[in-house]
């Protein structure tokens, strides 16, 4: 999967249940799925649990991420080296889990900046309409005329890959699409007897926003950012694998996998591990994406793009 | 269907206009001095004003960008940076057949297995075998690239050694690249196909065909493909737009000389001018694709009248 939006359930075989309308309330939503939705409680666990030992993973290795140690090059797992050592004889396990971090951390960074950029844009684009509509969308149509991650090489290749260049440059690339959503659903809304109703009571623009508007699209908001954090983890590891993304020493896991690849064939795991990693954490997030959109998103169909 | 593609071109041309101005100004805030980069660290203050009057730096912006793209109307990219003498141009084209062929390959072999799978399934519904295609749609869909090129790498390459890793230009070179970059789209277009052939398949004409004696294969080829064929059609920009992105992988992977080599090595020597002709070349590519695919489309689809 190169970095496309695309739902991996089959539609034939979705195990996502059917819920009558007013079951999923929305803070509950992730909990009622994870009673009923076997695959996507195996999703949300594997991710908690993600999160859980990259937060805490690194203050319990006794390694630093950079420590080299060239006694010990390639070594197989050992009780002190559970995963064993790369080819500078650095930990393993102790990379993978920093890793982690750095993968959920400039994932989650990505997906809040994309996400309140594009709820602005989207709902003021789409309440105002006519004019400021007609322009804040021409402008997303210019930067969705980018293939995928192409203006965040872009951007970071001229920027200098910082931590923050890198955030910048993957909100850059996902918020339009988030805007385009959100926009087409508040155009709908603007439309409703309730905020007909608010208006005839003298309610101001940001108050309608914010208490009928914004509440109205959160739903779509969640959904799409949890689709989007597959692909924004993978953007990630895509760019650090080509050397434009995160920067040694600090380890990613696309990084760590471009580094180790031409040992592939003497010591596979080194790519194997971190690509694993990377595969079940866009997999994982990908599966509880697709499973919101069945619950929440009543648009929601099969082949969507 | 005129009207059509007037309309369509003329969509195309601002989203092309933008872009190169997207570029250009990533271009322009890109740091370090172009007069530093050719002229190096020792420089008399005349000098520079002379060249950055010869470079046109001292004009208005609205000017550079105006001979931006009359440059790029010519196919002027301009200078490396970091090789005054080399032309721009000259490197992406000697670097755009590799990337074209590979991308071209991708979707082609994308869109026949593809479909191949997708139909395959779709006629044999509920059977075994569509249950592997399936499974395979949605391995297809969620392993990222780079553990599928891991894998294929040391299944073919190293494990038992029948592809070539390195090297370019004999056509063996290609499986590879092109197998990873057709696997998801392959798998989505597999499971387009299933689809739109599944709901063909119960149609009203087909059980009329089927009724006036024709044999399956006869209503397949003639009734339910023609038919279910125009979903697909649509996923072809995708897949170019997936072989792409995957080119910044693949070409990496293989040491491949394409377009996404090249912006690469200028990334790491900040050779601005090169990442963006690189960058404006794929974007008008991908553009152009869209731009087809969407008018294949209408004429496609007599349903689709502008």
């Amino acid at each position: 999967m190169f970095l496309m939006h695309i739902s991996i359930r089959a539609s034939d075989t979705k195990r996502a249940p059917a819920v009558p309308a007013g079951r999923a309330r929305r803070a509950g939503t992730l909990v009622w799925l994870a009673r009923h939705d076997r695959v996507s409680a195996a999703a949300m666990g594997f991710l908690l649990a993600l999160v859980f030992v990259s937060l805490v993973g690194p203050l319990v290795t006794r390694y630093a991420y950079d420590r080299e140690d060239l006694d010990a090059l390639f070594q197989r797992p050992t009780t002190a080296h559970w995963l064993g050592t790369d080819q500078f004889g650095r930990d393993l396990l102790t990379r993978v889990l920093y890793g982690a971090r750095v993968s959920l951390s400039v994932g989650a960074s990505a997906v809040i900046g994309e996400s309140l950029l594009g709820i602005t844009w989207g709902t003021v684009a789409g309440f105002y309409g006519g004019v400021v509509d007609h322009v804040l969308m021409r402008i997303v149509d210019l930067l969705i005329a980018f293939p995928t991650i192409l203006l965040a090489i872009l951007v970071t290749g001229i920027f200098g890959p910082s931590l923050v260049n890198i955030v910048i440059a993957l909100v850059l690339t996902a918020w339009p699409a988030m805007a385009r959503t959100i926009r087409s659903e508040v155009v709908s809304i603007r439309e409703r007897e309730y905020v007909e109703g608010a208006r005839a009571l003298g309610a101001s623009v940001p108050w309608i926003l914010l208490r009928h508007v914004v509440p109205n699209v959160v739903h779509l908001l969640i959904v799409r950012a949890t689709l989007d954090a597959s692909f924004l983890v993978l953007a990630e590891a895509t760019l650090s694998f080509i050397g434009i993304g995160v920067q040694p020493p600090r380890p990613s896991w696309g990084q760590m996998i471009y580094e180790s690849f031409q040992y592939l064939g003497s010591h596979p795991w080194l790519v194997v591990i971190p690509a694993t990693a990377l595969s079940l954490t866009v997999i994982s997030f990908n599966l509880v994406g697709e499973a919101l959109a069945a619950l929440l998103d009543p648009r929601y169909r099969r082949g969507r793009t | 269907m005129a009207r059509y593609i007037v309309y369509r071109v003329g969509m195309a041309i601002p989203l092309f206009l933008g872009a190169a101005l997207l570029i250009f100004i990533a271009g322009h805030l890109a740091p370090g001095d172009p007069v530093q980069t050719v002229l190096g660290d020792r420089y008399t203050p005349a000098q520079g004003i002379a060249l950055r009057h010869q470079l046109g730096l001292d004009r208005p912006l609205a000017v550079q960008f105006v001979r931006y793209l009359g440059d790029l109307a010519r196919f002027d990219f301009g200078t490396s940076y970091v090789n005054p003498g080399l032309r721009v141009g000259d490197l992406i084209g000697r670097a755009l057949p590799i990337s074209l062929r590979l991308a071209a390959l991708a979707v082609v072999v994308a869109t026949l297995a593809g479909t191949l799978f997708g139909v395959g399934a779709a006629t044999v519904r509920r059977s075994a075998l569509d249950s592997l295609i399936q499974i395979g749609v949605v391995l297809g869909l969620s392993v990222p690239s780079l553990l599928a090129a891991a894998a294929l790498v040391y299944l073919f390459a190293l494990r038992w050694p029948m592809l070539p890793v390195a090297g370019w230009g004999l056509p063996q070179n290609y499986v590879l690249p092109v197998t990873v970059l057709s696997i998801s789209p392959i798998a989505f277009i597999a499971r387009i196909a299933r689809s739109s052939v599944g709901e063909a398949l119960l149609e009203d004409y087909v059980r009329t065909a089927r009724s006036k004696g024709l044999r399956a294969r006869q209503v397949l080829f003639r009734h339910v493909l023609r038919n279910a064929a125009l979903p697909v059609v649509t996923t072809i920009g995708l897949a170019f737009g997936n072989a792409i992105v995957g080119a910044f992988v693949v070409e990496v992977l293989f040491n491949i000389p394409g377009i996404a080599r090249i912006a690469i090595n200028a990334i790491l020597q900040r050779d601005y001018t090169v990442l963006q002709a690189a960058v404006l070349v794929y974007t008008a590519l991908f553009l152009c694709v869209n731009l087809v695919v969407d008018v294949s489309y209408a004429y496609l689809n007599p349903r689709v009248r502008y």
